[in-house]
């Protein structure tokens, strides 16, 4: 049902990705995420693409976080701010993060080796039903994807939306 | 040089030393040792991801292959120039690799083909970029093509598209640095003639027609010696730069400038 997914450059580290539809305590699981009462970043699927994207945004918060070089103040707050193209922390968590009208959530936890993970914790205080990542696409809205990471319509002819996304996901900090 | 282009697919057999290399990926002692031997380095360190294949070795980096979250990926990590003083060694890399990262950038959002960024680390000097798999160079290619003697018009098509995709990364002020056949891939099936643009850790932003004649001469350069009795392709490039750019007179007009001034750059220093 969830996605599982080493990251190569930190062996220790697994990142696993969980989508819920129709959700009906966003409000309450917002909260939670603010308090850091509940583990893993929360996220609106309305503006992921493919589990790649939470991969490559996992991949580069992770990094800072071990160099000491994060621009956030905690893991989770840091995959969120990675997925935006722009530098500005608080528009990342207004777009990429969940309101508390959505109805749909999607949960990413970076887990240690050591530390074992209970999904069924996490799953238990979603209401909502949990749902296979197979579904994400019926979930993205592409269109407001497309004018958030601004992309040109050149482009769209190149490569996949996903190509110009992590493109500009991972050079945003030269551009 | 040999050994560098029966490699897997897509390697760039390019300059400096052969990358022989053993199963952890180390190059061994005849190949890359000539480089790093040359600067008095330690012998090469392990791949920085499990599971990554040296797949060539220049004098600026030396380029893995291998999956990087699932996908198909080239590691370019570049090589500590330790005659330099610690300090510039620094920021030349990271200048070297910002520039890297930004051009790849900036042809995807004008419409060229490159590869797509994963991942800048600057701590280890890496960066990650898409694989394009199953592709050659537009060196190896042409090679083939020229031994196999085959039908060689299509190789006119070929330097008419070079043509296109240099004039529309020249409108957008973008200047290569290292304009060479082996930093052109084809993606493939080869016949759709559909070119990526690779390399670009020399590549600066310019409006100078001048930075953009001394690209074009690079390339001529290295195009004329790689490959024989090719001035054809060479003037057929040209022709379709001129057309497809809107800002092309004064550019040809330097190329034939610096070429009257023969091989090396002056003035810059």
């Amino acid at each position: 049902m969830e996605l599982t997914h080493g990251l190569e450059l930190f062996p220790d580290c697994t990142v696993t990705i969980l989508l819920f539809n129709h959700v009906k305590n966003a409000a309450a699981l917002r909260k939670k995420a603010m308090e850091g009462s509940i583990e893993g970043a929360l996220i609106n699927p309305a503006m992921i693409v493919d589990p790649f994207q939470i991969l490559v945004a996992a991949n580069k918060a992770v990094h800072l976080h071990r160099i000491g070089k994060m621009k956030t103040r905690t893991l989770n707050a840091e995959i969120i701010f990675s997925l935006s193209p722009n530098n500005n922390i608080s528009d990342a968590f207004k777009k990429f993060g969940i309101s508390d009208s959505d109805t749909a959530v999607l949960i990413v936890l970076v887990v240690d080796k050591e530390k074992t993970v209970n999904l069924g914790d996490i799953v238990t205080q979603v209401e909502g039903q949990q749902v296979s990542l197979n579904e994400l696409p019926q979930l993205t809205d592409t269109a407001r994807v497309k004018k958030m990471y601004k992309v040109t319509p050149q482009e769209e002819k190149l490569g996949t939306l996903l190509d110009s996304i992590v493109c500009r996901m991972s050079t945003k900090d030269v551009i | 040089m040999a050994a560098a282009s029966a490699g897997p697919d897509g390697v760039r057999s390019g300059e400096a030393a052969d990358p022989a290399m053993d199963e952890t990926g180390n190059a061994n002692a005849n190949g890359a040792a000539a480089a790093a031997a040359a600067v008095g380095e330690p012998e090469a360190e392990a791949p920085p991801l499990p599971g990554l294949q040296l797949v060539h070795q220049g004098a600026e980096a030396r380029v893995y292959r291998g999956l990087f979250l699932g996908r198909a990926a080239v590691a370019k990590l570049r090589i500590p120039k330790r005659y330099r003083h610690p300090a510039l060694e620094e920021r030349l890399s990271r200048r070297r690799m910002a520039q890297e990262a930004r051009s790849l950038l900036r042809c995807r959002r004008a419409g060229i083909s490159a590869p797509v960024v994963y991942f800048v680390d600057y701590v280890t000097n890496s960066i990650y970029l898409e694989d394009i798999v199953g592709s050659i160079t537009v060196q190896d290619h042409i090679n083939s093509v020229q031994r196999s003697e085959n039908d060689t018009s299509s190789l006119l098509t070929l330097a008419e598209k070079m043509g296109e995709v240099l004039a529309r990364m020249h409108d957008e002020d973008l200047i290569h640095g290292d304009l060479t056949t082996s930093n052109i891939l084809l993606r493939p099936p080869v016949e759709k003639l559909d070119l990526v643009l690779i390399d670009f850790g020399l590549s600066f932003i310019s409006g100078l027609p001048e930075d953009k004649g001394v690209d074009l001469y690079v390339l001529e350069k290295a195009f004329l010696s790689t490959h024989p009795d090719t001035e054809t392709l060479f003037q057929a490039l040209l022709k379709s730069y001129a057309a497809t750019s809107k800002k092309s007179g004064p550019v040809v007009k330097k190329l034939d400038e610096v070429r009257l001034r023969g091989r090396k750059r002056s003035m810059v220093g």
